[in-house]
């Protein structure tokens, strides 16, 4: 925007003042929110009082109000000798804090700016954007970026990444293959490898409908639901094993999506989302009051393990089977279980991969995507828009039945509980996190938003504040995720290339 | 208006619209209109801003159900009764494709997807509605390669094909003009409806356009049906025009007929000022 690079004359009362009022603003916030807190003591409920805290608050607000100025006005070179040493030093004090206070009980709390490590985690990230920003802003005498430009590294980045996924695919895969065998896999890592993946296969699977076909589902949960019901209801009332059920969960799951998808067809967008979601909860309260059907809130246990071929994974077979370790006369540790589960879902995950990249260069795939893109264009080519959404949300249904009924085996015990709203947001915002469309970024999202949780379980009350930051920071920057880049289809300059090498 | 015996002597017949009627609310936008649209001929409506000429496009593409009247195309396989298909089925199994006045193109699938998904009901069918298609079927491929073949004439026809990996909605205005009409020729119509195809482009491209239509009418022997603005187009390449004012058809016929036709002049052309029709 500013045609002129030289410094403007700069205002510096108007910058306290600015910084001033926005220091004002959070202290007035601050000091009900945060000021009090309430807290249980012995006969009821005390408060404690933060005035630090607040007045802490309200001098990082007026120093970061003062960097984002001097930031706008480019001026970044102060921003960023001030940011940078900041961002460090706290951050090694933090480092430094935990280590002391893992060895002995009490690090460096005095000079903290608040007690609660995350919160001063959270200030040294800003700082750290702040001097990135500041850094760029002295590199190309320039202190904005404009949207397009963003849009383009984005989109090259995407692009990149998705290059490099080519190759990198089949060297992740290779690795999640083998990390049951490695040194640092326990049962812990395991269980949360568990989890990821079956958060990258909902994903794929999500990414179908919402990705490919752009129908927006904010009841995805409702399928997933459908799916371990279906195993845990055929395995109790018909003492039908894992790999039967499997299929049939996934019918089941399809039959769902079917019939979501009948009375909404006509709905676009945002009336379809809220459709979705009170579909979701439909099968959720359901769930919760059919109590002769499905035990309700006391969920349904006991839902039998998978099996290795028919080789369960106990200590003790019962009598007249053999169990996996006997089997292959290997001693009996409980990890088997854990490591066969690893690999069951990695392989339903990998299959969920491999048919939507099939899909996608198949008709119904391109009439999705052109769905997403015109649906009046579509019914002026011919195209059935309803028996078409409706595929795709059966199809992505389905998946999501197949995850269902793996959940409902590894936990041997299922309640509505696990599957509510909150559980479908996760799910799409792992989808419009990674970039709709996009397969590899579906699975960094994973990582980033069910395995750094988990591995952070301290973190566990600000998980959902972080989680709501990142989505509106996506929203902001860029709404079509993080690594949205779509590769066609199919090139015509590949097949021509093949057509002129001939004479 | 007995021009009409002309047309019918100078082409088979492909459609023909029979008291067609669409009233929006208290609002007539069409009232009472009749004409016929022969075989391998470019039959144009035209008429002034809300005379209802894209209503007539979309109740004959499906989009409206016309309150009264009657649609029919004679298609090689059998008589259609347009009005009571819904319009995907009016597009797959009448074989009348249109393009919009607005254009819509998929604007971030490529130039040459956009072509293939128009040929989406002949893929499906080659790869056994996705079956054969997962599995590889050599069926599907060869259909495939097929596709892409009548992608690349159509694409070598528009000058597109340096373009036909790039994202649709990059092409310029004229380029995406004309590979919406592209699109449109890939699902094999017997019956080409172009809602105002000249909008928007300058006076070469407009040339091209006329060459382009007349190439379609001569060489791929279908019906064109023409709403259009641009009266070099329209006179310069109709065999056969429809004239409508306030929903109701006033004229019929050649282009010197409706050129001459003291009513179109009265209500359409304004106070013999030839070249003022074209505002809008």
């Amino acid at each position: 925007m500013a045609a002129t690079p030289a410094i403007k004359p700069f205002d510096f009362p108007d910058m306290f003042k600015e910084a001033g009022a926005a220091a004002i603003v959070v202290f007035a916030l601050a000091f009900a929110m945060v000021g009090f807190r309430t807290e249980p003591v012995p006969g009821g409920l005390g408060i404690t009082l933060r005035f630090a805290d607040v007045a802490m608050a309200s001098v990082i607000a007026f120093a970061g109000r003062i960097a984002l100025i001097l930031l706008r006005e480019g001026r970044p070179f102060p921003v960023l000798l001030t940011t940078l040493p900041f961002a460090v030093i706290l951050g090694a004090l933090l480092l430094a804090d935990q280590a002391l206070a893992s060895e002995n009980g009490s690090g460096f709390e005095p000079v903290l700016p608040f007690s609660s490590p995350v919160v001063n985690w959270m200030i040294v990230i800003v700082a750290a954007v702040f001097a990135g920003r500041a850094a760029w802003a002295v590199r190309h005498a320039r202190s904005t970026v404009t949207a397009e430009e963003r849009e383009a590294t984005m989109d090259r980045i995407g692009a990149r990444v998705q290059q490099v996924a080519r190759y990198a695919g089949p060297l992740l895969i290779g690795f999640a293959l083998v990390l049951p065998f490695l040194p640092i896999a326990d049962r812990r890592l395991l269980d949360i490898a568990i989890l990821v993946v079956t958060y990258i296969m909902l994903g794929w699977g999500l990414n179908i409908v919402v990705g490919l076909a752009g129908l927006l589902d904010l009841g995805y949960v409702a399928f997933y639901a459908v799916g371990a019901y279906s195993y845990a209801l055929l395995a109790q009332y018909f003492d039908m094993g894992f790999w039967v059920c499997l299929p049939f969960a996934g019918i089941m799951a399809a039959f769902a999506g079917i019939l979501l998808g009948f009375p909404v067809l006509g709905l676009r967008g945002d009336y379809l989302a809220i459709v979705t979601l009170g579909f979701g909860e439909m099968v959720r309260i359901i769930l919760l009051n059919w109590y002769k059907f499905t035990k309700g809130p006391d969920g349904i246990s006991g839902i039998p393990r998978p099996s290795f071929f028919g080789l369960p994974f106990t200590r003790y077979p019962a009598e007249g089977t053999v169990s996996f370790h006997g089997f292959f006369g290997l001693t009996y540790t409980p990890l088997d279980r854990i490591i066969f589960l690893y690999y069951l879902i990695l392989a339903l995950a990998l299959a969920t991969n491999v048919f939507t990249l099939r899909i996608r260069k198949l008709p119904v795939g391109r009439a999705w995507e052109a769905l997403r893109e015109d649906e009046t264009a579509c019914r002026a080519l011919g195209i059935n828009p309803r028996n078409t959404k409706l595929t795709a949300f059966s199809i992505g249904a389905m998946f999501a039945g197949f995850g269902g009924s793996f959940f409902a085996t590894r936990q041997g015990f299922i309640s509505p509980e696990s599957f509510t709203f909150i559980e479908s947001a996760v799910i799409l915002a792992i989808v419009v996190l990674g970039g709709m469309g996009s397969q590899i970024g579906v699975v960094l999202a994973a990582i980033l938003l069910i395995g750094m949780p988990e591995f952070f379980r301290e973190l566990h009350q600000f998980r959902m504040l972080a989680f709501g930051a990142a989505m509106v920071l996506i929203m902001v920057w860029r709404p079509a995720g993080l690594l949205a880049h779509r590769e066609p289809t199919l090139r015509l300059s590949a097949t021509k290339r093949l057509a002129k090498a001939v004479p | 208006m007995s021009a009409e015996a002309d047309i019918a002597a100078s082409g088979k017949p492909l459609l023909t619209v029979e008291h067609l009627t669409m009233r929006f609310g208290g609002l007539v936008a069409i009232d009472d209109v009749s004409f016929q649209a022969a075989d391998e001929r470019i039959t144009s409506i035209i008429g002034p801003n809300g005379a209802g000429k894209t209503t007539v496009f979309n109740c004959l593409t499906g989009f409206y159900k016309p309150d009264v009247g009657r649609l029919v195309l004679h298609h090689p396989n059998g008589d259609f009764l347009l009005e009571r298909m819904e319009g995907f089925l009016i597009a797959r199994n009448a074989s009348i494709a249109r393009t919009f006045q607005n254009i819509r193109l998929f604007p971030r699938m490529t130039v040459l997807e956009n072509l293939i998904v128009a040929q989406h009901n002949v893929l499906m069918r080659a790869s056994a509605f996705t079956l054969g298609g997962l599995l590889g079927s050599a069926r599907y491929r060869d259909a495939e390669e097929e596709a892409v073949d009548l992608a690349r004439y159509w694409l070598d026809r528009m000058g597109l094909t340096d373009q036909a990996d790039w994202e649709a909605g990059n092409l310029p205005y004229g380029d995406q003009r004309r590979l919406e009409i592209a699109r449109a020729m890939c699902t094999k119509p017997v019956l080409l409806c172009l809602d105002e195809p000249a909008a928007g482009l300058n006076l070469r491209e407009s040339a091209e356009l006329n060459e382009l239509l007349v190439f379609i009418r001569d060489e791929h022997r279908i019906g064109l049906l023409l709403v259009e603005h641009d009266m070099s187009v329209v006179m310069g390449i109709s065999d056969h025009i429809v004239v409508l004012d306030y929903g109701r058809k006033i004229s019929d016929g050649t282009p010197d007929f409706v050129r001459n036709d003291p009513a179109v002049i009265r209500a359409y052309l304004g106070e013999e000022e030839d070249g003022e029709e074209g505002y809008g």
